[in-house]
């Protein structure tokens, strides 16, 4: 029996009235790996602070090794041996890979002299002890993003950690990355460490999990051995919803919308191939490295592709840049909303004119009026949460934000609307109400790329999924004959 | 009545607080320097406000971009002198100044041009290139004039600064004048959204199908255009040109912006603020003069009151982020 | 190993290394004149003070700042410490290093307040003490320049470190004041590279927010940068008005430019973290390089400023577009 490292008994968390945490119990023992699962909005982040004491619960106990703590503070935590990598890692990229590891604990012994052959010992202690290769000489910012998280975990290593958090540590992965990534956390909860992993994909956490605590609404849904969790009770406690099993059939018609042929770029992706009808929802996936986004990214002209050839309602076309998709109605919502989607401190008006601004240049000045009303409609239109168009749109929630993103492009009447992972971060309300406007979109003739990584998305939502692979199509399923576990087989085999 | 309370609503609080401190420092001034209503110093006054006013407008249509314009004065500079040039070789006729003007003004735009593309395709951070700039056009003027000014420039050319029309300066009409365009270019056209869009976020601008280098070249070929324009009214407020006129007015300018409420960061500030805060300044500045205070306390008092804006401002956001 | 060699042949460094040897050989070609030891005394004798302003720029840029500050704050400096210790008959020269210093060093605890604490760009916070700074010291002290210098102070100029004499008889002497720029180069290399507080800057230049976390005294360290920054602009103000015999009052105002550039010129990253001292000497030397001799490569005196303006625009270019091309290289 292994003992328990934290527990946390009926924790309450208010923000100005809003109650992010309402009454989590939550045991971590020493040497498991414990996944805490749950959607966005589910209070997970907020638990995280509270376990690395950024937060005060509002009411409840923490107990560390048995003994109760209370006025708990981000230095006692990390004194307790709590460590929390967060999705940036929260290294220097300026320093050696050695620095930043060493860094944290020379800082906290208070330590005056930078003693550089200490340091390179302690990193390549560290990194022996996780089985990771690195020059301890080379500055962090030629460092791959896994590579990166190695750095992350080796400073925790040697800060004696007995609790290691990490928040969605996949993310930017890909799948030998994963594997080596999952070796490493093996390899510490055999070291009698507590791994706490912060995940919501099923497939992932079934591998790697040996207990699991699912969060709803900031409430503990419920707890247990992996063992005791099938796929559907995963889904059904995660989403609070059955698995529907329903997929898009669209009515058919031969009328082409876009069609691609041999499209490449080099070191993204080779000789991508695909046509668009009528009425279609294409899906495309893949691992982080398959190319997948790279793929958006071209056809919008970002990094535009070298070769190949690209036709839109049967016309070539070519796209060398931004300029060049817009002209010829391709509409593009990216990946990473906060930064590439949304103008946050500009007002939701700004937010759903950004791409068709000439439309409203009438008679030799910009119609605000004509803005205004534009923009009401499409919040009635799209079910956007939003008192009126002048707000900024950082006050909205993910959601709403990203029907906005999509009413954005919607307003410029595209041919083409490529979407990469549309619903990232979307609470599920939103995320139907998107689904459900693509679809019509799709019917209206208008052609739907949906670029993403979650799986039953993409069942669901689209006729056709194409699966890519090291750049390349690896395959091509109609959605009708998959089902979600084939398709991850499908992802992962070599 | 309702109509002119929704105005008073939608004017910004930071142009209000500048209209009032101006109200008072004038009403102050008056009742105790009658001098100070005096038209001498009114005219003064409207004559010295457009050249740095419009240098200020190109500071601050930079910094709404996101960046920052540190070359205006040397492009200023190098506008006047080739000016100066143009209506020497054409023998100072009156004719000359059509072309000396258009000059300077190509000038300008080429100088920004330079400037904006140097940000914007090879994405050098615009304090440095602009920094580089200055020391470039300081550098290109010099090589002209090799050091003295340019004097015996045509009689006409100084009216366009010291000249008046019905009672009011010209210099003072022409700032009008683009305030005006100004007001138009950023608040009535797709370059002027796209100009505050892109300062707020240029990735969500490029991902949005903005042409980030278009505009940023834009935006300093217009800054750059200021630039000459107040160049042009410098060489011929002193009827002369040189490479060093006016090398307060960096520091000026940015002040002018800041306290007008151009944001550093990009993406926000107005016009009706800029002109408040030029105002304002002038006010102050002819107070100085009538005062006779010498003229370094003011420019003390210029770095002071940038800071204690700042400070101002930090402080009232801070207590409204606690709310 | 091979890859290091390679690695090591193209930094920055090195790029300015080539640079400055090929303009040499240039210069030496055309005027043999130059190949001689009078060309090192009269290029030590113009880095001097270029130097240390650079030093101190180079460890704010380094922070993730900028400070434009330092001409003013080495004006007041120099020019309050020779009118104090002129109308005090005070006569000494650590008197005068030690007053330098305090000046700079209140007019640094400015900066530090208002960039630390109140959150100013410090671009605008620099600008604006600058500012200040240099209305005030011309309001108090007036636009006089003070070329009676204490008898020490003037002394100090005339002890060399050694002197040659050349054929023609001309007398050359490497001044002793060429020990404080090499002092405080020695002295920032170890800070930067050995102690915890100099990796701290790079640390809060790097990312702020990590330094933070890692729990760094990110305001101790902002607060240190711009008052060692301003000590040393004080110093380098009475290092100044011993070199030149004279105090004035505006002198300096303007140099901010070719201190920056030459500090981004020597591989120091605008945006931060990033930055060595030799690079910073290495650029300092090729500015100076460039300012002395243009003459000797027939470039009229007129062209100075745009020669100069050219080489930073071209410098700091292939520094930021080098940056940029670590960004987008493939990592391992």
């Amino acid at each position: 029996m292994t003992e328990t490292f934290l527990e946390l008994k009926d924790i309450y968390k208010s923000f100005g009235g809003v109650q992010a945490l309402k009454g989590v119990d939550l045991t971590i023992r020493s040497g498991e790996i414990h996944c805490l699962a749950g959607e966005n909005g589910s209070g997970k982040s907020t638990l995280i602070k509270v376990i690395s004491g950024a937060h005060d619960p509002s009411q409840g106990e923490i107990y560390i090794e048995g003994s109760k703590v209370s006025r708990f503070s981000p230095i006692q935590a990390i004194e307790h041996g709590i460590q929390v990598i967060y999705q940036d890692f929260a290294i220097f990229p300026n320093l050696t890979v050695a620095e930043n590891i060493a860094m944290n604990r020379a800082v906290s012994t208070g330590a005056k002299i930078m003693d550089w052959n200490c340091a390179k010992k302690l990193a390549l202690e560290a990194m022996e002890q996780i089985g990771a290769r690195m020059d301890p000489d080379i500055l962090v910012e030629n460092l791959s993003v896994a590579n990166r998280q190695m750095v992350a975990i080796c400073r925790t290593i040697i800060n004696d950690a007995k609790l290691l958090i990490l928040d969605e540590p996949t993310a930017a992965l890909t799948s030998k990355e994963v594997q080596k990534l999952y070796t490493i956390l093996r390899c510490l909860r055999d070291k009698k460490i507590a791994v706490m992993i912060v995940d919501h994909k099923l497939g992932e956490v079934f591998e790697i999990a040996d207990r699991l605590t699912i969060l709803r609404n900031g409430e503990k849904i419920s707890t247990g051995l992996i063992q005791e969790y099938d796929r559907k009770r995963f889904v059904k406690d995660l989403t609070g919803r059955d698995i529907s099993e329903s997929t898009y059939i669209p009515s058919t018609s031969d009328d082409e919308v876009f069609r691609v042929e041999n499209l490449s770029r080099k070191g993204a992706f080779e000789n991508i191939s695909f046509t668009i009808k009528k009425g279609d929802v294409l899906g495309i996936t893949g691992l982080l490295d398959s190319g997948r986004g790279q793929i958006g990214d071209a056809l919008f002209g970002i990094h535009p592709a070298q070769s190949g050839e690209i036709f839109l309602h049967g016309k070539p076309i070519k796209i060398r840049s931004t300029t060049d998709a817009v002209k010829n109605r391709i509409a593009y919502v990216p990946e990473d909303r906060l930064t590439q989607g949304l103008f946050l401190d500009r007002s939701i008006q700004d937010n759903t004119i950004a791409a068709s601004i000439k439309k409203y240049f009438i008679r030799g000045r910009l119609d605000e009026r004509i803005m205004f009303k534009e923009t009401q409609e499409w919040i009635k239109k799209i079910g956007c949460v939003a008192p009126s168009p002048d707000p900024a749109i950082r006050t909205l929630s993910g959601g709403n934000a990203q029907k906005i993103v999509i009413a954005k492009w919607l307003n410029t009447k595209p041919a083409l609307l490529i979407l990469n992972g549309p619903t990232v971060g979307v609470d599920i309300g939103a995320k139907y109400d998107i689904h459900r406007m693509l679809h019509q979109l799709a019917e209206q003739g208008i052609g739907i790329i949906v670029i993403s990584d979650d799986l039953p998305e993409l069942i669901q939502n689209c006729n056709s999924i194409i699966i890519m692979k090291n750049g390349r199509i690896a395959g091509t399923v109609e959605s009708s004959t998959i089902n979600e576990t084939e398709l991850a087989e499908m992802l992962s085999s070599q | 009545m309702q109509k002119l309370i929704n105005i008073f609503k939608k004017t910004d609080r930071i142009a209000l607080a500048l209209l009032v401190c101006s109200i008072g420092i004038t009403i102050i001034m008056g009742v105790s320097h009658p001098k100070f209503l005096g038209k001498s110093n009114l005219q003064g006054m409207l004559i010295q406000i457009p050249e740095y006013g419009i240098l200020a407008f190109g500071m601050m249509i930079a910094m709404i971009a996101g960046g920052i314009d540190l070359s205006l004065v040397g492009i200023a500079n190098l506008s006047g002198i080739v000016a100066a040039v143009v209506m020497r070789n054409l023998n100072g006729t009156d004719f000359s100044i059509f072309p000396a003007i258009l000059a300077a003004l190509m000038v300008g735009c080429l100088c920004g041009l330079f400037n904006g593309w140097i940000i914007g395709y090879l994405e050098i951070p615009a304090m440095l290139v602009t920094l580089c700039g200055l020391q470039l056009y300081t550098g290109i003027a010099l090589m002209i004039t090799k050091g003295p000014a340019i004097t015996g420039l045509p009689e006409s050319f100084s009216n366009i600064a010291n000249g008046t029309f019905a009672g009011i300066p010209i210099g003072a009409l022409v700032f009008v004048l683009i305030t005006l365009v100004l007001c138009y270019l950023l608040y009535a056209t797709v370059y002027g959204k796209c100009v505050y869009l892109m300062g707020t976020n240029t990735i969500a601008s490029r991902f949005s199908g903005i042409n980030n280098l278009k505009i940023t070249m834009l935006t300093y070929a217009i800054s750059g255009i200021f630039g000459s324009l107040a160049g042009i009214l410098m060489a011929s407020h002193y009827n002369s040109a040189k490479s060093d006129y006016g090398t307060s007015y960096t520091l000026l300018t940015l002040l002018i912006a800041v306290l007008g409420g151009v944001n550093p960061n990009g993406g926000r500030g107005r016009v009706q603020g800029v002109v408040m805060s030029i105002i304002l300044l002038q006010l102050v500045s002819s107070s100085f003069n009538i005062l006779r205070v010498n003229a370094f306390v003011k420019t003390f008092a210029w770095g002071l009151i940038l800071l204690l804006i700042m400070t101002a401002t930090y402080l009232i956001e801070r207590r409204q982020s606690r709310d | 190993m091979n890859n290091r060699i390679k690695n090591f042949l193209t930094t920055n460094e090195m790029i300015v290394v080539y640079i400055i040897i090929g303009l040499a050989i240039l210069i030496g070609s055309v005027n043999p004149a130059f190949n001689s030891i009078s060309t090192v005394v009269n290029l030590s004798r113009t880095m001097l003070v270029t130097l240390i302003f650079a030093m101190c720029e180079m460890i704010v840029i380094v922070s993730g700042g900028i400070d434009v500050s330092f001409p003013a704050i080495a004006c007041l400096a120099m020019i309050a410490t020779g009118n104090i210790m002129l109308k005090n008959h005070i006569d000494s020269v650590p008197v005068a290093f030690i007053m330098g210093a305090l000046i700079g060093a209140s007019l640094g605890t400015l900066n530090a307040v208002l960039i630390a604490i109140v959150k100013m760009p410090s671009l605008i916070a620099t600008l604006g003490v600058s500012s200040m700074t240099s209305g005030a010291t011309l309001a108090i002290f007036g636009a006089k320049i003070i070329t009676n210098l204490p008898g020490k102070l003037d002394k100090l100029y005339k002890v060399s470190l050694f002197s040659y004499t050349n054929a023609d008889g001309i007398t050359y002497s490497l001044t002793i004041l060429i020990l404080i720029p090499i002092l405080i180069c020695l002295l920032g290399w170890l800070l930067l590279k050995f102690t915890m507080f100099g990796r701290g800057i790079h640390a809060v230049g790097g990312d702020i927010r990590a330094a933070r976390i890692a729990g760094f005294n990110v305001k101790g360290i902002l607060f240190f940068v711009y008052i060692l920054s301003g000590t040393m602009a004080g110093i380098a103000g009475v290092t100044y008005m011993i070199l030149m015999r004279a105090a004035d009052p505006s002198v300096l105002m303007g140099s901010e430019m070719m201190v920056i550039a030459a500090v981004v010129m020597g591989g120091t990253r605008i945006t931060g973290g990033h930055g060595t001292v030799i690079g910073t000497i290495l650029g300092v030397t090729l500015i100076a390089l460039v300012k002395n001799n243009l003459i000797m490569l027939g470039v009229p005196a007129h062209f100075q400023t745009f020669v100069v303006g050219l080489i930073m625009i071209i410098g700091t270019s292939i520094t930021s577009l080098k940056a940029k091309h670590v960004a987008n290289s493939v990592k391992v």
